[in-house]
């Protein structure tokens, strides 16, 4: 029989990116007004089109009111209260990796990520986020030498201009939603990757995202273009350190895949979560978009959330092109005191259009888990098809998952499938773990691996690894 | 929106009642629906205003069935039609409720009414005049099929309630039929309890006529090893909206729903489903099937939620939908809220047109198209039907819908 306090015992474990780096930041005065977004922008050195294009987003956002729809609990987040400039003081340009701080590749390396050139046999080009700036970005010449652009949006801004012109704010507008408003008015950093005709990105793609400070947000914005018949996979990890207050991170996501070519992009979501209590944690609201602009276009999200206090993001797809496909892998872990909202929406305006949803919520502790999908069939969708399944898994009696899918269809000719279920770690199978000599702890990690199964192997290798490690993590460890 | 306005206005009903004093004191401060909510609910605001355009007519004509009452045990009773009855029998009774216990049970519960989603039972409450409120206690076995009417007349609104209550160990089959009529708006409020080991067939037949609008209310609640069962059907309205709340007041109870929804032209009809288990081991098993054709447009929103106490709760949702034109609409909501962790819940949903490979196996054995559509359709159409308790030999359901179709 499984024993309630076991499997309470089992779910806990501490967080382990939690330390902060002690290093010394340039950050601007709290609060949100015009004058700082000038500042930003004029710190960033931004053409005018940018700032118009920030105030703008400022001025929609002021007339837009905080979204409440969710039944999220938390509370009123003070926006004047947040430092939305913040990045580490290191000289003026850098030019290669051995003059940035030492103290940041320090802590780059304790989160893993091979940022320094000795790390080359991994084989991923990494783009490091920390607060509000990009510090570094490995591998630039060898994609260069394949035409891929891979470098930090400012960067982007200054060298690549007319492409952030053209596409910027093209997926996901200033005035989508009040979260994306507030990302386009302050947004500090970020990536941009763009791929050029015919080209096959020849490494995966890659940003970390850090948070330091306490008291800054972080607004990064990301823009991915694969021109036709090109491919990427793009991957992304966020940590924080542990503070007693919450922290907002509210980033936009936007991807755009022309004729034939296709986006891969991939997420392992672990921010500070908060403390048992429920103290502290960073708020993830996120909108995450992509566009199939192209015909036989693809784009794929997968997504390992673990983190934060509460998570609320819908990566979705428009499916525009004919023939375009949208897939959406997702896991989300939910422990102490965590909420997370999250799902996708699959947007289906070509004809022959294919979407796949599969997504798994697994909530242990007082948490709460939904699923929060929309399938929608435009008139002109004619032969498109949709499967979704969401499934729950429930952890402990305290513990909450809900599915909520709105599926809607204005064409004869396309079929909509979705199934949901919830269910426990069944005791049945534990049992016959345990009776072939498995450890307890060691049967439910097995069993909630092989319950996320589906989404791991759509993860990329370096991720399905630390995936399966971070479930692990979270599920394993104090059963004694 | 005559009737909202006079509601504002408190002059909508000349002598109130306690139980319409108190519903038009809830109303008056926000006499609509939330437009959230109702945005949530995808309603078509000009639709549901119009809904609303009526005023009150307490003076019904004179109603005559649709079909003749040929079972001589079959209880008849129409709504508003100055019905009585006292029947005690060996075996069982059916006696109407008396005014005082009326009274209490509805103020019981206006008490736990919440304004937004009630709103439909707090219109219906506060428009209807004693005359046509019908309570009944049933109790015993054995007891013959009961078929209860309601009916609009021509441009007007009318509201009915029915309240029932079933004594333990009562078993009965129970039709319900809602009738439209020519630009007119039926509100129907129905409340049942169903008590300890108590089962209930329910069927409800709505069908209108060239825009008639309905709202329909169905408020159930189960106790502990009572089964409840409908089978429902609302087609030919210009608006309808059936809402269904269940709530499984102490679990152990077992519930089977099989609805469906038909529009054509520019109608809109929608079903809202909202089942509460309060208590371990309650059963769940619900079908609604949508079919939309022309301009009109079904929606679906079903919600389950099961808190903490619900443990060991099997509950299943399924939302077939079959889209048949382009401007037709279809909108589906299935959804789950759970807390309780020792729980078996799932959903489904689908969304399609007519099967074509089935269509072109039929069509090389020699039928017709239209003929080979008819037979899918009766077999979508057969597995809601059989559930409604209603004698094939007044009613032939099936061949209604699909003549119609």
């Amino acid at each position: 029989m499984v024993k309630e306090n076991l499997v309470k015992d089992v779910v806990k474990e501490p967080y382990k990116y939690g330390f902060v780096t002690d290093i010394e930041t340039e950050k601007i005065a709290k609060g949100l007004n015009e004058d700082i977004i000038r500042l930003i922008s004029q710190k960033k050195e931004e053409p005018k089109y940018l700032l118009d294009f920030r105030l703008k987003a400022f001025k929609k956002w002021q007339k837009m009111k905080e979204p409440d729809w969710a039944g999220l609990g938390y509370r009123q987040i003070d926006y004047q209260d947040i430092i939305y400039y913040s990045a580490p003081k290191q000289k003026e340009k850098i030019s290669s990796l051995d003059e940035v701080d030492p103290k940041l590749l320090e802590t780059f390396d304790k989160l893993g990520i091979p940022l320094t050139e000795q790390k080359k046999l991994t084989n991923v080009a990494v783009d490091a986020v920390f607060d509000s700036v990009s510090i570094a970005t490995t591998f630039r010449e060898e994609l260069a030498e394949h035409g891929v652009i891979f470098c930090s949006i400012s960067e982007a801004v200054k060298n690549h201009s007319d492409l952030i012109e053209k596409y910027l704010g093209t997926v996901v507008p200033a005035s989508d939603n009040y979260f994306a408003a507030l990302n386009s008015a302050v947004f500090s950093d970020g990536s941009f990757v763009y791929i050029p005709k015919g080209v096959t990105c020849p490494m995966d793609l890659s940003s970390y995202f850090r948070i330091n400070s306490g008291d800054s947000g972080q607004f990064e914005r990301t823009l991915i273009i694969a021109e036709e018949s090109s491919s990427v996979s793009y991957l992304e990890g966020c940590t924080a350190p542990m503070f007693d207050t919450n922290t907002l991170h509210a980033a936009v996501v936007e991807l755009i895949a022309l004729d034939d070519a296709s986006i891969k992009y991939s997420t392992v979501q672990n921010w500070y979560a908060g403390d048992e209590e429920g103290i502290g944690g960073i708020f993830n609201f996120v909108t995450k978009r992509g566009k199939c602009l192209g015909k036989r276009s693809k784009i794929s999200w997968s997504q390992v959330e673990t983190g934060s206090a509460i998570t609320w993001k819908y990566p979705s797809c428009l499916l525009l092109g004919e023939e375009s496909v949208g897939e959406f892998y997702s896991v989300a872990l939910t422990n102490n005191l965590q909420q997370a909202d999250t799902g996708t929406k699959m947007i289906h305006i070509g004809p022959k259009t294919k979407s796949t949803i599969v997504s798994k919520g697994i909530s242990a502790g007082n948490s709460i888990n939904s699923y929060r999908g929309l399938v929608k069939m435009g008139t002109k969708a004619k032969g498109s098809r949709n499967y979704s399944q969401c499934d729950s898994m429930l952890i402990g009696d305290q513990a909450s998952a809900n599915t909520f899918p709105y599926i809607k269809s204005q064409q004869p000719n396309s079929e909509i499938e979705h199934e949901a279920s919830t269910c426990r770690i069944s005791e049945d199978q534990l049992f016959y773990l345990q009776s072939r000599g498995i450890e307890f702890e060691e049967a439910v990690s097995m069993m909630v691996s092989g319950f996320c199964r589906d989404v791991f192997n759509q993860l990329p290798m370096e991720f399905a690894a630390e995936a399966d490690k971070l479930l692990a993590l979270k599920l394993e460890g104090s059963v004694g | 929106m005559e009737i909202i306005e006079k509601i504002k206005t408190n002059k909508s009903i000349a002598n109130q009642t306690e139980i319409q004093k108190i519903c038009l004191d809830k109303l008056q401060s926000s006499p609509l629906p939330n437009p959230k909510s109702e945005q949530w609910r995808l309603s078509n605001k000009s639709k549901l205003s119009n809904f609303l355009d009526y005023s009150v007519n307490e003076k019904d004509p004179k109603f005559d069935t649709p079909f003749p009452n040929t079972s001589q045990s079959t209880v008849r009773l129409v709504i508003g039609d100055n019905c009585q009855i006292n029947l005690i029998k060996e075996n069982y009774s059916i006696k109407q409720l008396s005014e005082n216990k009326l009274v209490k049970y509805i103020k019981e519960q206006i008490s736990c009414f919440d304004q937004n989603e009630n709103w439909s039972d707090l219109l219906n409450l506060s428009l209807n005049c004693t005359k046509n409120t019908l309570g009944l206690k049933i109790s015993g076995s054995q007891i013959p099929p009961i078929e209860i009417f309601s009916h609009a007349s021509s441009n007007s609104l009318n509201a009915k309630t029915l309240i029932i209550f079933l004594e333990k160990n009562c078993n009965i089959d129970l039709l319900q039929v809602n009738l439209g009529k020519d630009n007119s708006s039926l509100s129907q409020s129905t409340f049942f309890c169903l008590e300890e080991n108590s089962s209930l067939n329910h069927g409800v037949v709505s069908y209108g006529e060239n825009k008639s609008n309905l709202l329909n209310s169905l408020n159930i609640i189960q106790q502990k090893n009572s089964e409840y069962n409908l089978g429902s059907l609302h087609f030919k309205f210009n608006y309808a909206r059936f809402e269904i709340r269940i709530k499984q007041s102490e679990g152990n109870a077992k519930t089977n729903i099989k609805g469906m929804q038909i529009t054509k032209k520019d109608e809109q009809i929608s079903t809202y489903t909202k089942i509460d288990f309060h208590g371990p081991n309650g059963f769940l098993d619900q079908i609604n099937k949508s079919l939309a054709d022309d301009k009109s447009h079904a929606i679906f929103e079903g919600s389950i939620i099961v808190p903490k106490i619900a443990q060991k709760t099997n509950a299943s949702q399924l939302s077939r939908n079959l889209l048949l034109s382009n401007l037709a609409q279809i909108d589906t909501k299935p959804q789950l809220e759970i807390i309780a962790d020792d729980v078996k819940c799932k959903h489904g949903a689908t969304i399609s047109q007519l099967n074509e490979e089935e269509l072109f196996y039929m069509r090389t054995r020699g039928i017709t198209l239209t003929e080979a559509s008819k037979l899918q359709l009766s077999s979508y159409f057969q597995e809601i039907i059989s559930f409604i308790p209603v004698s094939k030999d007044n009613w032939d359901l099936l061949d209604k819908l699909l003549n119609e179709n």
